[in-house]
């Protein structure tokens, strides 16, 4: 059949205005649906102020120029990539159990990582001459580049994927799904990449955080499906979902338990031997909040959760899973920062001043107000594509 | 999008200077609706603060630059009318193919938006800012008669009955100084002239002169141990000094040894710093030259020849005991290092005793230069390779000025305390304090300025403030509004050193040349050059002036009988504006050409140097390496058998001072518990108060802070960036803190050149804290010189 | 062509700042702390008065190392960081993207960005204005006072550059980082 045909034959309900504004009129939902208009709204002012003033009503610095967007960019695609593989347990592995969630999972998974360019989008400066230059003088040593590319690619693949799951073509949504996610692993293994090839910045460079990368997403990944299925079924889970949802919290714990024994390794040898530009900026990690708050909530307290009843309680988990992706939003927050921590140069430049210690940086409104409204576009996306499309598993 | 740092985020909701009837001027001309640094519409400024060279032809004019005193030959880069880059001058042996950053930073002066473009007078009160903008014919006027405000000269000429001294006037450093002196002095007939130099270093001078006959050049090249006393050449830069001995320190063949009560950035830079009590340096001195004749080390044949009351001196030095035990507690140097220091210097092949020159630390500085410069004779070090140069330099004809008589004219009267008053360059202490205590014989009503900033130059600004106030007339010629500026009556705008050509001059001592800055744009705005206000201001005020004389001096009455008006006025020289009946351009190619010829007048336009020989000396070695003079013809020694060292010098006597250098108990160094002695100093980056308003420079340094050590300051809760007061017994000023090990814990330093009261100067309003409000003006008995380290102070948080 | 770098006798530096001064007036760059393409260093002095460490306040001029393997030059994406002919790292602004990638990965902090344009700007060793007008000295070279810096082309085997490089000592900053730096810190 021609395109036009194929794409007139994806299953879309129709849906108006009044069914979208239709929702059931819950305090909870009423509440999300608050937030997320003022999210909408902090999205345009942000923009509306980074038009203006372009890059001066950031709080990036020359020692520090990677801040709070790139942080919440990578926040969205370690989601995206998360949730295509918890999409693909079931439609590309084929685990039976995980079917149910395939569907919602590949749409969370194109809807995070469009916030996520959306976000991306007023950080980079220059994004028109991007998408000229990156085709047109490739940087093939870049990590950026291979990320970017990787990206773009593999959103189309899950686009794709997604077409065919509408459609119920598991064959092709399968090809298409292994394509994606492998392409999706190998673009976020290149952003983990980005950090690791920093030889400038010892705290970073090396093999922890490409592979690390993968671990991570699949974890948020997890953390988010419990949100999506709670949200769908408003912690009221039929069983078999509920087989599913405990099925996740193992692997769940497996992967936390991982991800523990990885970070503290990091740590340690980080510190161990008092390697100069290595140990004292991991010590000084090690002092800051925000590495405390991603430890408690992303790892701490999900793992004992999780141990409490090998995760038998998904309604419990399914809070945890709230707090656990605040606890992720940190960890993606320390990478980029603790990156930066050092100054490349420690000496003074000038007679009076203080001798630079560590970099200091803290987002300016324009940045948090762009950053919610992703996440506000994100919800707004995704609560579209329920009503668009048919999100639970098809019954075969 | 704000693109460059808007010059209004330095400082909060200032008032402009207002400026009645002007087109914008001052900082209202950025508030022309943007944000950013911008310069507008004023035909032929640029329109960015820092300008990107192009690739296309330029002009390449050759300036001397005046951002100091080292006037450091460059080629100005004009492109459009516009000066977009200073680069150095490779044929100028003194400023050995260098700018400094103040050199660099240049344009920004020439371009600052602050600077005064057309005549004022004044409208307000003395010090309020109120301005009226005027042609010059106006201002002249003004000059003459006077407004409501302020007198005229013909009117106080004629009230004081053509008592010509009764007009005082100050006058900056610079290649036009002269013509200025020239003007008032010669021309308009005062002795009043209370010269720069008396706040800075005509002590050191007049010590140096005195003993051995010059204030020498040092052989860096050729010396292998230098001890550099109170001069911090890494960061007041004087050239060529500074720019060889940093080539040599750190064991590469000129072992130096810095002594300074802080630690400079020359300590950093030498093999060894010795802290010392500031005003203490004659008793080490001394001691150094007990240990020299105690062990017999000094060159005793040389001493022999030249020396003038050698063996009285070597009696004297020896009979008081100088010894360094004795030094060790007055200086703060330990005893052993002072028998190293004074071994090792005489031990040495050619060693160096830094002359040094600037303001004074204490009462005693005279001795303490006469002390240096027999010390230096000890080890036989003069006029030879590796030592103090006495050298070949060059002497233009001087220009012949035809000076009327002026009959009426009293003598300078700024003597008071002084053993020697100069009769040209006067005390400005004394001289400003005696007109406020009413000490004067005959009043003092008008001041005459020319690039002079007193209220931040002189010790004791309320006291500054006060004279001004007391004058009936103040003119001021400048470039931009400081903060004496605002007390002036007439305010003539000056061209800025890049739009003049200056009078041909003549330097060093060593490898001596001419050089000549040419103008490398026109005067901006409706500025003049100097010698064209000369020649206008002369021209304007001859006649009435000359009337007043006719209707005093008796003298004048007699000669004008006998001879006739017309005759009497132009042979007599009381036709004021015959000096400058040559634009300077012809008069500079008149000298040159007499003395070199036509070819040497050619290479100066050119190149802006030339000295004989230029052609085949001159040469590059290298990238970095110019030859000026081949070793061979360079001026080691010139004075054979001349050299004088007076030793004792028994003319001292008869002003009170002593004929050889002696220590007196009350110059030991003490300081009040919980005080701090406040010493002063430079800094590569600014020039005094002449740069605080520079946009690129005070990029460099954003305002002062005041040194606190650290420990001190700990106890005292004080952090770095806090602000604190710091108070005299003649004032008090307030700026952020620097708490260092650099500095003892008794002592402080700030540096000078901040805490403008300008409204007019946008970059230096406000900005930081001036010293001269607290620092007492304390005189040293010679010549009445301003003594800058001996004032205490108190320091505490606000 | 050429491969320029820069041998620095840095024991003469004064810490005047002529350089940096001299630099922005040349190449028209804004002014601003954070907006350096050459700085010099200097360490708070260690000690306490007045037994202080005179070697700790060192004065260390530094910027853009023109490395040989520069980091920056490999991770920008679209190859607006490059090699020019003389083997100078340059920036073409048309292709920046300003991700900043560069400004991390360059270990000398050696790159801010350029209000202007908003694009990192760095030293280019006066690329585009002096050498380009044929000259052979960059603007903080020729402005010295104490004649810290030669600037030459390394390949030439007369230069002065390349006779100071084989007669005396000389480190570079972060060698063991394998930047390959071409400023050398003449000892």
């Amino acid at each position: 059949m021609s395109i036009k045909e194929f794409i007139t034959s994806i299953p879309v309900n129709k849906v108006g205005i009044k069914d979208l504004l239709g929702f059931e009129k819950s305090p909870r939902n009423l509440l999300v649906a608050v937030f997320t208009l003022a999210f909408l709204a902090m999205f345009v002012v942000g923009v509306a102020t980074y038009l203006i003033h372009g890059h001066h009503a950031y709080g990036v610095t020359r020692e520090h120029p990677w801040g709070l967007l790139i942080a919440v960019y990578i926040f969205f695609v370690v989601s995206s990539t998360g949730m295509c593989i918890v999409g693909s347990l079931g439609d590309v592995f084929g685990f039976k159990d995980y079917e149910a969630i395939s569907k919602r999972a590949i749409f969370a998974s194109i809807v995070t990582i469009i916030a996520g360019f959306a976000v991306i989008a007023f950080e980079i400066g220059h994004p028109v001459t991007m998408l000229i230059y990156n085709v047109l003088s490739p940087g093939l040593t870049s990590a950026i580049w291979w990320m970017g590319t990787l990206y773009g690619l593999y959103l189309t693949f899950m686009i794709i994927e997604f077409v065919f799951l509408l459609k119920g073509d598991m064959k092709n949504a399968k090809r298409f799904g292994l394509t994606g996610l492998l392409v999706g692993l190998a673009a976020h293994s290149n952003l983990g990449s980005v950090f690791g090839f920093l030889n400038a910045r010892p705290i970073s460079n090396g093999v922890f955080y490409p592979t690390y990368f993968i671990l991570t997403a699949f974890i948020t990944g997890v953390f988010i499906a419990f949100i999506l299925m709670g949200f769908r079924y408003k912690l009221n889970f039929p069983a078999e979902i509920k087989k599913m949802l405990e099925g996740l919290a193992k692997i769940q714990g497996l992967l936390i338990s991982i991800l523990i024994f990885f970070v503290a390794w990091k740590m340690l040898t980080d510190i161990y031997g008092g390697m100069p530009n290595r140990a004292e900026v991991a010590v000084h990690i090690l002092g800051s909040w925000t590495f405390w708050a991603e430890v408690i909530l992303a790892m701490a307290i999900p793992l004992l959760v999780i141990l409490k009843d090998y995760g038998k309680s998904p309604v419990l988990f399914f809070w945890v899973s709230l707090s656990g992706m605040v606890g992720i939003f940190f960890m993606r927050y320390n990478l980029v920062h603790d990156t930066q921590l050092k100054p490349l140069q420690m000496m003074k430049t000038r007679e009076y001043m203080i001798a630079p210690e560590w970099v200091h940086y803290s987002p300016s409104a324009t940045e948090i107000m762009i950053s919610l409204g992703g996440l506000g576009l994100c919800i707004a996306m995704y609560y579209a594509g329920t009503k668009f499309f048919n999100l639970d598993a098809d019954e075969h | 999008m704000e693109v460059e740092i808007s010059r209004r985020k330095f400082l909060q909701g200032t008032a402009t200077m207002s400026i009645v009837g002007g087109a914008v001027a001052g900082t209202s001309l950025l508030s022309a609706g943007h944000g950013g640094g911008e310069h507008k519409a004023a035909a032929g400024m640029p329109s960015s603060i820092t300008t990107k060279t192009g690739t296309k032809e330029a002009k390449e004019v050759p300036f001397l630059c005046g951002m100091c005193v080292n006037k450091c030959a460059g080629f100005a880069r004009v492109e459009e009318g516009i000066v977009t880059k200073l680069n150095p001058n490779p044929y100028f042996p003194k400023s050995r193919n260098m700018l400094c950053p103040r050199g660099n930073a240049g344009i920004q002066t020439t371009y600052d938006p602050d600077r005064l473009k057309h005549p004022m007078i004044r409208i307000g009160n003395r010090g309020e800012g109120k301005f009226k903008k005027v042609s010059w014919d106006e201002a002249y006027d003004a000059i003459l008669h006077g407004t409501d405000k302020f007198k005229g000269l013909v009117q106080i000429l004629d009230e004081e009955k053509d008592n010509r001294a009764t007009i005082g006037y100050c006058n900056g450093e610079g290649l036009s100084k002269e013509g200025f002196e020239d003007l008032v002095g010669k021309k308009i007939g005062t002795p009043n002239y209370v010269d720069e130099v008396s706040i800075c270093l005509e002590t050191a001078g007049g010590g140096f002169f005195a003993t051995i006959g010059i204030y020498p050049e040092v052989d860096v090249e050729h010396s292998d141990y230098m001890i550099i006393a109170g001069a911090n050449r890494a960061e007041a830069i004087i050239t060529p000094d500074t720019m060889d001995i940093f080539k040599k320190t750190k064991g590469r063949g000129l072992k130096t040894i810095c002594i300074d009560p802080r630690f400079t950035n020359t300590a950093a830079k030498s093999d060894k710093w010795l802290p010392v009590n500031p005003g203490t340096d004659l008793a080490y001195i001394l001691a150094m030259t007990y240990v020299v004749f105690n062990e017999n080390l000094q060159n005793e044949k040389f001493m022999q020849k030249h020396g003038v009351g050698y063996k009285e001196y070597k009696e004297h030095i020896l009979a008081k005991k100088y010894t360094p035990e004795w030094a060790e507690p007055i200086c703060g140097i330990k005893a052993k290092d002072i028998y190293s220091m004074a071994r090792d210097f005489m031990d040495a092949e050619s060693p160096i005793l830094y002359p040094g020159r600037r303001s004074i630390f204490s009462p005693n500085d005279y001795q303490l230069r006469r002390a240096m410069a027999i010390f230096q004779a000890l080890s036989g070090n003069l006029d030879k390779k590796g030592g103090y140069i006495y050298g070949n330099p060059i002497m233009l004809p001087p220009e012949f000025t035809n000076a009327p008589i002026y009959t009426q004219a009293k003598e300078r009267f700024d003597t008071d305390g002084i053993a020697f008053p100069t009769i040209k360059s006067g005390s400005w202490i004394v001289f400003r304090n005696m007109v406020l205590e009413g000490k004067n014989p005959y009043p003092l009503r008008v001041m005459l300025m020319r690039k002079h900033n007193p209220m931040m130059s002189v010790p004791n600004t309320a006291k500054t403030e006060e004279f001004l106030k007391k004058m009936d007339l103040n003119v001021m010629i400048d470039i931009l509004p400081c903060d004496t500026t605002m007390y002036a009556d007439v305010v003539l705008p000056e061209a800025s050193y890049l739009e003049r050509t200056s009078p041909v001059k003549a330097y060093g001592f060593l490898e001596p040349s001419v050089v000549q800055r040419k103008a490398a744009i026109e005067p901006l705005f409706e500025t003049k050059t100097p010698e064209v206000i000369y020649k206008e201001l002369a021209e304007k005020l001859s006649k009435p002036l000359f009337e007043v004389s006719k209707k005093h001096d008796k003298d004048l009455q007699e000669q004008i009988k006998a001879r006739g008006e017309e005759k009497v006025y132009k042979e007599d020289g009381y036709d004021l504006a015959d000096a400058w009946e040559m634009p300077i351009e012809e008069k500079n190619k008149e000298v040159i050409e007499k003395v070199y010829g036509e070819e040497a007048w050619k290479t100066i336009e050119e190149k802006g140097v030339y000295y004989p020989h230029m052609e085949e000396y001159h040469k590059q070695l290298s990238p970095n390496d110019y030859q000026y003079y081949p070793k061979s013809k360079r001026f080691y020694s010139t004075q054979g058998d001349r050299i004088r060292v007076i030793c004792k010098y028994d003319n001292l006597a008869t002003g009170g001072i002593d004929a050889m250098p002696t220590w007196k108990d009350e110059w030991n160094f003490s300081v009040p518990n919980g005080k701090f002695r406040l010493i002063t100093g430079r800094h590569a980056q600014f020039t005094q108060s002449g740069t605080t308003n520079n946009i690129m420079l005070r990029d460099l340094i954003g305002t002062n802070f005041v040194w606190i050590n650290k420990r001190v300051a700990k106890k005292m809760g004080i952090s770095f960036g806090d602000m604190v007061e710091v108070k005299s017994e003649i004032g008090k000023v307030q700026l952020k803190a620097y708490p260092t090990e650099k500095i003892a814990p008794n002592q402080t330093f700030m540096l000078h050149g901040f805490g403008s009261e300008s409204e007019g100067m946008e970059m230096a309003y406000g900005n930081g804290a001036n010293d001269a409000v607290i620092i007492k003006d304390d005189i040293e008995p010679a010549f009445g010189a301003a003594v800058m380290h001996s004032t205490d102070v108190e320091i505490r948080r606000v | 062509m050429a491969r320029y770098g820069m041998a620095l006798d840095y024991k003469n530096c004064i810490n005047c700042k002529a350089c940096e001064v001299a630099c922005k007036e040349e190449n028209g760059v804004l002014l601003g702390a954070d907006k350096h393409r050459i700085w010099v260093g200097t360490q708070e002095v260690e000690g306490e008065w007045p037994l202080l460490d005179i070697i700790s306040n060192t004065f260390l001029p530094s910027q853009c190392q023109h490395c040989d393997d520069a980091p920056c030059q490999m991770v920008c994406p679209t190859h607006a960081t490059y090699y020019d002919d003389n083997h100078v790292v340059r920036v073409d602004s048309d292709k920046c993207i300003l991700c900043s990638y560069c400004m991390n990965a360059c270990p000398y902090d050696a790159r801010y960005v350029d209000d202007r344009t908003m694009t990192v700007d760095k030293c280019t060793f006066c690329s585009d204005t002096r050498l380009a007008r044929g000259e052979t000295t960059t603007a903080c070279q020729n402005t010295c006072p104490t004649k810290v810096r030669t600037f030459g082309d390394l390949d030439n085997y007369d230069s002065e550059i390349s006779t100071l490089l084989r007669t005396r000592e000389h480190f570079s900053l972060k060698a063991n980082l394998g930047t390959k730096p071409k400023l050398f810190y003449l000892t």
